[in-house]
C-alpha cells in the first residue's frame, strides 16, 4: 500500500470550498465566530429546524485554520389532506475559527443534537465549545493527548510515527553477514563441488 | 444528584434519594455491538441514560484522507457494515458531483444503483427484525428474516464479489455488468418476498406479546424528533414524512413510485410498523426497476481521466494502457471545492460532507452517520422507561456501532 507511506497532505493556501460556485442543493454562507450564535439563531427562526450535521475541516495554510461546518435542514410541514407534506431546503454555515483562540459558542441549547457532534469536534479538532454542558471526549479514550483529525497529527499517533518499520531484513542476520537461508556463501560453494565430485 | 459535567461511573452512589448508577454495556447483547450506557436507576425506573460511545473507534475519516478517492470507498464501506452500498453510494455521488460528472453517468448504471441501494436496505431491515425480534424473545422471526437476507447477500456475492462488503458502486458507474443469471435469482427473490413478508407480519406485527412490549414504549414527539436530529424510520414513525429520495432525489429516484411510510405515534411499534412497510416498498421499487434491466447499456462513463479503460482493449491500445497505469498507480485527481451529498440509507439520512484540494487523495470526508444521531436521542427518550425497555427502544432505533464511532 505505497498511499499510506506518505506524509499527510500539507492542504491549500487558500479556502476550497470558496474555490467553486456552490455544486450542491444547498445555500452557504461563511460568517465570523462573533456573527455566528445571531445567524443560527435566526436560521431556526426561519424554519431551519433541524441541525443536521456538525463537523469541521483543518487547513493549516489558511488563516482561520479551521472551519466549523452546520448543515441545517428546513422542513415546512404544510399539510395537504391530512398529510404532512415536507418541502425540504439545505443550508451550509461555515464559521472560521483562529487555532489561537480556538472557542466556538455552543448551539446545544438551539438543539440537542449539537451535543455529541460538538463533543466529537472537540475530541479530533481540539475546538472549545463554551457553554457546552458536558465537554469531553467522546471517540478516542479521555486520557487520549493530541487532536487526531487535525492534519499536523500523523496518521500512525505520533508514537509509532518515531520509530520506523522494522527493516525488511532482520539486523542480527545482515551483521552475521548470512543470506536469508541461514547458509553462508562457502558452505554453498562446497555443496556445489561435492555435487559435481570435484571433491 | 448532579450528574453533569463530571461523567457517571459505578462509584457513584446518591445521597440523596434511591437512585444508584448502574453501567449496562459495553459487552451486552442486546446492545447490537459495543455501547455502554450509564443509566441513573431508581428501582427499576430509568432516570437519566448517558449512552458512552467510542469502543469501536477505527479512524476512518483519517484512514481516508491517506487513501486515493478510489482506496478511500472501500474503508467507507466499512462504516455501515450491514448496508455497505449505500454508503458507497453516497460517496461515489458526492466525488461525481465534484468532478462535475453526475449528468454523464450512464442509465443503465444508475439504474442498478438503485436496485443494490434498495436490495441493501431490505437486507439491513432484516437483520434489524430478527435481531429485534430476538431481544425481546421471539426467535423464529430471525431464522425467516435472515434466509432472506441470504438470498440479497447470494445477488451482492454475484454481483459485486463479496458477501459483506461488494464494493460495487465505482465513481462514473459500477464495477461491472450484472453478471449471467442475476436476472434469475432476482426474479425468484421477487417472487418470495410477499409470502416471506407475510410470515414476517404474522409472527410479530399481529403478536399481542410484541405488541404489550413495543406500544407505547419510547415515544419521541415530533419536537424531539426535530431536537435530536432524527431522520429515517424513527423520524417518520413520528409523523414527518422526510425522505431524502423524495426530497433530494439522486440516481433518478424521481421516475419511481413509491409511498413513504409514517406513523403519527413515535413509540417502538410504529417504527416498527414503518420499516416493515419501507421494506413493502423498497421491493416495490426493485419491482420497477427489474422491469427496465433487460435494456443493455453501458455501466461505467466513457471518460479515460476518471474510468479505467475496458480489460480487453488494454492489450491492444497504448493510450488504454497508459490510462489504466496513471489510474491504478496515481488515482485520479478531483477539482477543489466542497459538496455535501446525501442518500436515503436505512437507518436515516446518510451524509458526506467532501473537501478536495484538488489532488488525488480526499482533502476531509465528513460522514453525518444516521445512527450516530438517531442513538443520541435515547437521551432523551429513555427517562421515566424501565430497564428492560431501554432493550426494546435500542432495538428499536437500530444502530450499527461501525457507523456511530468510525
Amino acid at each position: 500500500m505505497p498511499s499510506t507511506q506518505t506524509p499527510p497532505i500539507a492542504g491549500l493556501a487558500v479556502d476550497p470550498p470558496s474555490l467553486r460556485p456552490p455544486i450542491d442543493d444547498a445555500t452557504i454562507e461563511r460568517v465570523s465566530p462573533d456573527a455566528l450564535r445571531a445567524r443560527l439563531e435566526a436560521a431556526k427562526a426561519d424554519g431551519y429546524t433541524m441541525l443536521l450535521d456538525l463537523g469541521a475541516a483543518d487547513y493549516p495554510q489558511r488563516t482561520p485554520r479551521f472551519d466549523v461546518v452546520y448543515h441545517l435542514l428546513r422542513l415546512s410541514t404544510e399539510s395537504t389532506n391530512g398529510k404532512p407534506i415536507a418541502t425540504p431546503a439545505r443550508l451550509r454555515v461555515l464559521c472560521g475559527i483562529e487555532l489561537e483562540s480556538a472557542h466556538v459558542p455552543t448551539v446545544t441549547d438551539l438543539w440537542k443534537s449539537a451535543d455529541w457532534a460538538e463533543r466529537e469536534v472537540y475530541d479530533l479538532f481540539g475546538l472549545i465549545f463554551d457553554g457546552h454542558p458536558d465537554l469531553r471526549r467522546i471517540q478516542m479514550p479521555n486520557e487520549w493527548e493530541g487532536y487526531p483529525l487535525r492534519k499536523d497529527y500523523p496518521l500512525r499517533g505520533p508514537a509509532r510515527e518515531k520509530s520506523p518499520r522494522p527493516p525488511f531484513a532482520l539486523k542480527s542476520n545482515v551483521q552475521a553477514g548470512t543470506p536469508p537461508t541461514g547458509r553462508t556463501l562457502e558452505a554453498l560453494q562446497e555443496q556445489i563441488k561435492r555435487a559435481r565430485g570435484e571433491q | 444528584m448532579s450528574l453533569s459535567p463530571t461523567p457517571l461511573t459505578p462509584e457513584i452512589v446518591s445521597q440523596e434519594g434511591n437512585s444508584i448508577v448502574l453501567s449496562m454495556g459495553p459487552q451486552h447483547p442486546s446492545t447490537h455491538g459495543v455501547l455502554q450506557i450509564m443509566l441513573e436507576i431508581d428501582g427499576e425506573t430509568v432516570v437519566k441514560a448517558e449512552p458512552e460511545i467510542g469502543y469501536l473507534h477505527t479512524g476512518i475519516e483519517k484512514t481516508a484522507e491517506n487513501l486515493f478517492w478510489s482506496q478511500a470507498q472501500t474503508v467507507i464501506e466499512r462504516m455501515d457494515y450491514l448496508a455497505p452500498s449505500s454508503n458507497a453510494l453516497c460517496y461515489v455521488l458526492a466525488v461525481e458531483k465534484l468532478l462535475e460528472l453526475t449528468d454523464r453517468i450512464p442509465v443503465r448504471a444508475s439504474r442498478i444503483r438503485v436496485l443494490t441501494a434498495e436490495l441493501t436496505r431490505i437486507a439491513s431491515h432484516c437483520v434489524w427484525l430478527g435481531t429485534h425480534g430476538i431481544d425481546l424473545g421471539a426467535m423464529s422471526a430471525f431464522f425467516y428474516a435472515f434466509d432472506l437476507r441470504e438470498n440479497i447477500l447470494d445477488l451482492q456475492e454475484a454481483s459485486g464479489g463479496a458477501r459483506m462488503h461488494p464494493n460495487y458502486m465505482r465513481v462514473g458507474g459500477l464495477n461491472g455488468d450484472l453478471p449471467d443469471g442475476f436476472l434469475v435469482k432476482l426474479d425468484a427473490l421477487i417472487e418470495k418476498f410477499p409470502g416471506r413478508m407475510k410470515d414476517l407480519r404474522g409472527l410479530l406485527q399481529a403478536n399481542p406479546i410484541f405488541q404489550d412490549r413495543t406500544i407505547d414504549v419510547g415515544i419521541l414527539d415530533v419536537e424531539d424528533a426535530l431536537q435530536w436530529s432524527v431522520t429515517g424510520p424513527p423520524l417518520r414513525a413520528s409523523g414527518i414524512a422526510y425522505d431524502v429520495r423524495r426530497a433530494f432525489p439522486y440516481c433518478g429516484y424521481e421516475q419511481y413510485e413509491f409511498d413513504i411510510p409514517t406513523r403519527t405515534e413515535g413509540d417502538a411499534y410504529a417504527r416498527f410498523v414503518v420499516r416493515l412497510d419501507e421494506m413493502d416498498e423498497s421491493m416495490r421499487i426493485v419491482r420497477q426497476v427489474r422491469k427496465q434491466l433487460d435494456e443493455p447499456g453501458p455501466i461505467m462513463i466513457d471518460d479515460t481521466k476518471v474510468a479505467a479503460p475496458p480489460k480487453e482493449t488494454i492489450a491492444l491500445s497504448m493510450e488504454a494502457l497508459i490510462h489504466h497505469f496513471k489510474i491504478v498507480s496515481e488515482g485520479f485527481r478531483v477539482p477543489p471545492g466542497d459538496v455535501y451529498q446525501a442518500v436515503e440509507g436505512p437507518r436515516g439520512e446518510l451524509g458526506y460532507y467532501v473537501v478536495s484540494d484538488g489532488g488525488n487523495r480526499p482533502y476531509r470526508i465528513r460522514t453525518r452517520p444516521p445512527s450516530l444521531y438517531n442513538l443520541q436521542a435515547l437521551k432523551g427518550m429513555a427517562p421515566g422507561n424501565l430497564i428492560a425497555d431501554l432493550v426494546v427502544m435500542i432495538g428499536s432505533l437500530d444502530p450499527v456501532f461501525g457507523e456511530v464511532d468510525r
